[in-house]
C-alpha cells in the first residue's frame, strides 16, 4: 500500500510515529473492551468491578496451564479463558450482588477489590511470577502480518481494534433494542421500580455480570499476546487503563468508553519515543480521564435554590 | 489335562519372567550407587568426597542471599547450590560433617540486604557466604563482609561485586557477558548498537559494550528499561528505529524478561532486519525451543559458560543429575544453575582443602587459596588468590540457536578489554598462576 503519512505534519514525523500509532491502538482495543464491559456492569448493578484484571489474568493463566501441561488444544483452552471470566464475574455477583445491593457503590467497588486480592494472591501462590523462565501466551493470529500505511502490524491487532468496535456496537443495540438490554437500562434508572415491574431483576443481574465477565475473559486472552508476556500483576493492574475509558464515558455511554480507552492506549503509546515525557505515560489515563470529566461536565447547570423564598 | 499342562506352562514361564526381572532390578540397584559418588576421574565427577555414604555429623553452616523481584528471579542460583550440597552431604559431607544451607531472599532492598547479611553470620553463625546473587548486595554488603573476613563465591551483577575484594564470582556479570556480545555483533559488522538492560544496573552493565561500540566507531544508544516490562513492543521498536537495518540489538535480560522483547521483535516482524545479541541467561534450550527456527543465525549471545549439555563433560553431567534429583520442583537445567552448582562446587572444594578445624576464619582462608579450579563448565581454571577484586571468569564463547539447540559460533575468547582492571586481572592470573595449571 501507498505510504501516505511519510511527513511531517505539525512537526510530528508521523512516519516515525506509525508503529507506535498501531500500538497504541491495538492495546486501546483491549482497554475499550474491558471499559465497556464496566460500564455495562456499572449500568446495570451499580457494581465498578475492580477485580476485572485480576479474572482476565487469572483466566489467562489456565489457558496457559491448560496449553502447556495438559495438551489441550488450542481453540479449548482460549474458551476457557473467556469462558472463565464470564463464570467467576456471574458467581461473584450472585454470591456477592445481592448482599451489596442496597449499598452505595464505593462499597460494591471495594467488595471487587476484595476479589482482585484473593485472586492476586491465588495466582502468587499457584503460579509464582519468576522461576527463571517467562510465561506466555501467543496467539495464532499473531503470525499473520500484514503492512498497512507502511507499517506492520498483525492480526491481533487487527482483532483487538474490530472486536472494540464490535462489542461496543453490538452491547448498544442489544441495550436498546432487546428486551434484556431494556431491562438492564431499566435497572440502571432504578432498581426498585423495575423490580415492582415484574423485572426479573436478579435474573437480568446475572446476564450483565455474566455478559461483562466474557469481555473481561476476551480481553484477558488477547493482552498476554499485546504485552508479549504473561505477568499476571501486570495485566491484573491494567485494569485502571480500562477504568480511566470508563471514566470518560462517564459511566454511561459505551460509545464514548471506547473511544476514551483507544485515546487511553493511544497515548500511552506515542508518547513513550520522546525521552522527556516518556517517564510519565503510565500517568495518561488518568490525565485524559480528568481533562474528559472537566471538559464534558463545563456546561452543567448549576441550580441554586434559596430557603424560606415563597415565606 | 491339556489345558493344565498349557496353564501350568504359562505360570512356569511368568515366575521365571518375574524372578529375572527381580535379578535384574537387585543387580542394577546395587550397582547405582547415589548421584555422585565413586572415585573421580577424568570421565567422573563426584559430590565432595564420594562416598555414597550420609554425612551424619555435626553441620557445618553456610549461607547465601537471593535477590528475587518481579521480572528477575535469582533464587534459581542459591537452590541449586544447596542442591549441591545435599549431593554432598549423601556423599559422606565434609569429612563426614553433611553442609547445612540457609538461603534468605530479599527484594532488592538495601536494608533487607544489609540485615540479612548480619544475620546470616552473627545470628545463624555461618562459616562462609556462598551462591549470593543480586542486582545491589555487593554493594550493600561488600565492606560488612569485609570486616568480618568473609569472602562470598557468588555469581555477580553489579560492579562492587568485581571490584571489591568481598567477592569472587563465579560468572562474568552483565557487563563483560554484554561486551563479549558486542565484541562479536562489531565482529559481525552491524552500523549500528542498540542496548538494553534492567534501569538498576544499566550505568555498569551497558557502559561496557557502549565502550566496545564507541572504540569500532559504531553509534551506540542505551535503553535502560524499568522491570517488570509492561510495553516490550513499544521499546523494542525504539531499539530498531535507532540501530536500523543491519544494526545491532543488544538484550541484556534474564529469560524472565527477555522473551518479552523477542516475542515483540517475532510480533513486528523484524527479526530477520537486525542481528541480535545477548548476554548469557537466554542460552538455553529452553529458549531456543521457544524461539528457534525464528531466531536461527541472527544471534550472538555471549555464554560466560560452557553450553548446558551432559555431554560437555563429567561436571555438566552432574549438574544435570544434581537438579534432577535434589531440586523441588526441578530447576530447569540453564545459565542460573550453572552458576549455583558452582558456586557449590568450589565452597565444597575450599572446605575440602582445610586441614585442622573448619571455622569461618580457616573456611575464608581455603576460598581465598583456591585457584586452578578447573571444570568442563568454564573456559579457563577458575580462582579467587589474595586481591583486590576478582574477575576470574574473562573468557566467554559465542552461541546462537539452531534447531531447538544451542550452537556454538566461537570458542573460548578472552572479552575486550574495555577496562583497566580486565588488564590488570590477566596480569595477577600470570604472576601468581592463577589459573595457568602449574
Amino acid at each position: 500500500m501507498t505510504n501516505v503519512l511519510g511527513f511531517s505534519v505539525f512537526g510530528v514525523d508521523w512516519q516515525f510515529l506509525k508503529p507506535f500509532i498501531v500500538i497504541g491502538l491495538a492495546f486501546g482495543g483491549v482497554y475499550a473492551l474491558s471499559g465497556v464491559g464496566l460500564v455495562v456492569l456499572y449500568r446495570a448493578t451499580g457494581v465498578l468491578n475492580l477485580a476485572f484484571g485480576a479474572i482476565g489474568a487469572a483466566g489467562a493463566l489456565i489457558a496457559y496451564y491448560l496449553l502447556n501441561h495438559t495438551g489441550c488444544p488450542e481453540w479449548l483452552a482460549f474458551t476457557v479463558c473467556v469462558a472463565f471470566g464470564g463464570v467467576v464475574n456471574l458467581a461473584y455477583g450472585m454470591v456477592f450482588g445481592p448482599a451489596f445491593s442496597r449499598r452505595d457503590p464505593l462499597v460494591k467497588m471495594m467488595g471487587t477489590l476484595a476479589l482482585a486480592l484473593i485472586l492476586l494472591g491465588l495466582m502468587a501462590w499457584r503460579a509464582p511470577a519468576g522461576g527463571a523462565f517467562a510465561r506466555f501466551l501467543p496467539l495464532p493470529s499473531s503470525q499473520h502480518h500484514y503492512v498497512i500505511f507502511g507499517t506492520t502490524v498483525s492480526l491481533t491487532q487487527i482483532i483487538s481494534i474490530a472486536l472494540a468496535f464490535a462489542i461496543t456496537a453490538a452491547a448498544s443495540v442489544f441495550l436498546r433494542v432487546t428486551k434484556l438490554g431494556t431491562a438492564m437500562r431499566a435497572l440502571a434508572n432504578d432498581r426498585e421500580i423495575t423490580a415492582t415491574l415484574g423485572v426479573p431483576v436478579r435474573r437480568v443481574e446475572a446476564a450483565a455480570w455474566f455478559g461483562a465477565g466474557i469481555a473481561c475473559g476476551a480481553a484477558g486472552l488477547i493482552l498476554p499476546d499485546l504485552l508479549t508476556s504473561l505477568d499476571y500483576s501486570a495485566l491484573t493492574f491494567l485494569v485502571i487503563a480500562s477504568l480511566a475509558a470508563a471514566l470518560i464515558g462517564r459511566l454511561q455511554s459505551l460509545w464514548a468508553t471506547m473511544f476514551g480507552g483507544l485515546a487511553v492506549g493511544l497515548a500511552q503509546s506515542v508518547l513513550s519515543p520522546y525521552s522527556s515525557v516518556s517517564a510519565y505515560r503510565s500517568a495518561a489515563p488518568f490525565v485524559l480521564a480528568i481533562v474528559a470529566l472537566l471538559y464534558l461536565s463545563r456546561r452543567r447547570v448549576v441550580t441554586i435554590s434559596r430557603a424560606g423564598a415563597g415565606g | 489335562m491339556r489345558s493344565t499342562k498349557i496353564k501350568i506352562g504359562v505360570a512356569c514361564a511368568a515366575a521365571s519372567l518375574l524372578a529375572l526381572t527381580l535379578t535384574a532390578v537387585a543387580i542394577g540397584a546395587g550397582n547405582a550407587g547415589p548421584i555422585g559418588s565413586g572415585k573421580a576421574s577424568a570421565t567422573h565427577s563426584i559430590c565432595g568426597l564420594g562416598t555414597g555414604k550420609k554425612a551424619t555429623g555435626s553441620p557445618i553452616r553456610l549461607g547465601g542471599i537471593d535477590m528475587l523481584i518481579p521480572g528477575v528471579d535469582f533464587t534459581t542460583i542459591g537452590k541449586t547450590a544447596a542442591a549441591y550440597f545435599d549431593c554432598v552431604n549423601d556423599n559422606g559431607g565434609i569429612n563426614g560433617h553433611p553442609i547445612h544451607y540457609i538461603l534468605y531472599n530479599e527484594q532488592l532492598n538495601p536494608a533487607q540486604e544489609a540485615s540479612l547479611a548480619r544475620k546470616l553470620i552473627e545470628s545463624d553463625k555461618v562459616i562462609g557466604v556462598v551462591g549470593n546473587t543480586s542486582f545491589a548486595e555487593c554493594g550493600t554488603n561488600w565492606k560488612y563482609y569485609k570486616s568480618k573476613g568473609y569472602i562470598v563465591i557468588g555469581a555477580g551483577v553489579q560492579a562492587e561485586c568485581y571490584s571489591t575484594p568481598s567477592f569472587a564470582e563465579v560468572n562474568s556479570g552483565p557487563r563483560y557477558s554484554n561486551v563479549g556480545a558486542a565484541q562479536a555483533l562489531v565482529k559481525a559488522g552491524i552500523k549500528k548498537l542498540a542496548i538494553a538492560s534492567p534501569d538498576t544496573i544499566s550505568a555498569y552493565a551497558d557502559g561496557g559494550p557502549a565502550l566496545v561500540a564507541q572504540k569500532a566507531g559504531i553509534p551506540v544508544k542505551i535503553f535502560p528499561t524499568h522491570l517488570p516490562v509492561t510495553d516490550a513492543a513499544t521499546q523494542l521498536l525504539q531499539m530498531y528505529q535507532f540501530a536500523g537495518d543491519g544494526g545491532g540489538i543488544l538484550l541484556d535480560f534474564t529469560p524472565d524478561t527477555a522473551p518479552a522483547f523477542m516475542k515483540a521483535a517475532e510480533a513486528q516482524g523484524i527479526v530477520d532486519k537486525v542481528l541480535w545479541g545477548s548476554s548469557t541467561p537466554i542460552a538455553n534450550t529452553f529458549m531456543s525451543g521457544q524461539f528457534s527456527p525464528a531466531f536461527d543465525g541472527q544471534l550472538y549471545i555471549d555464554n560466560e559458560f560452557s553450553n548446558v549439555d551432559p555431554s560437555v563433560g563429567p561436571d555438566s553431567a552432574l549438574m544435570f543429575q544434581v537438579i534432577a534429583k535434589y531440586t523441588h520442583p526441578t530447576i530447569a537445567p540453564q545459565a542460573f544453575a550453572q552458576m549455583g552448582f558452582l558456586d557449590g562446587l568450589f565452597a565444597t572444594h575450599a572446605l575440602l582443602s582445610i586441614k585442622g578445624p573448619i571455622t569461618a576464619k580457616s573456611y575464608n582462608a581455603a576460598v581465598l587459596a583456591l585457584k586452578n579450579q578447573k571444570t568442563d563448565i568454564l573456559c579457563k581454571p577458575w580462582y579467587v588468590g589474595n586481591l583486590a577484586y576478582h574477575i576470574p571468569n574473562n573468557t566467554n564463547i559465542i552461541v546462537d540457536y539452531k534447531n531447538g539447540n544451542v550452537v556454538v559460533r566461537s570458542g573460548c575468547t578472552d572479552f575486550q578489554a574495555v577496562d583497566p582492571a580486565i588488564t590488570q586481572t590477566r596480569a595477577w592470573e600470570k604472576k601468581y598462576n592463577l589459573n595457568t595449571g602449574k
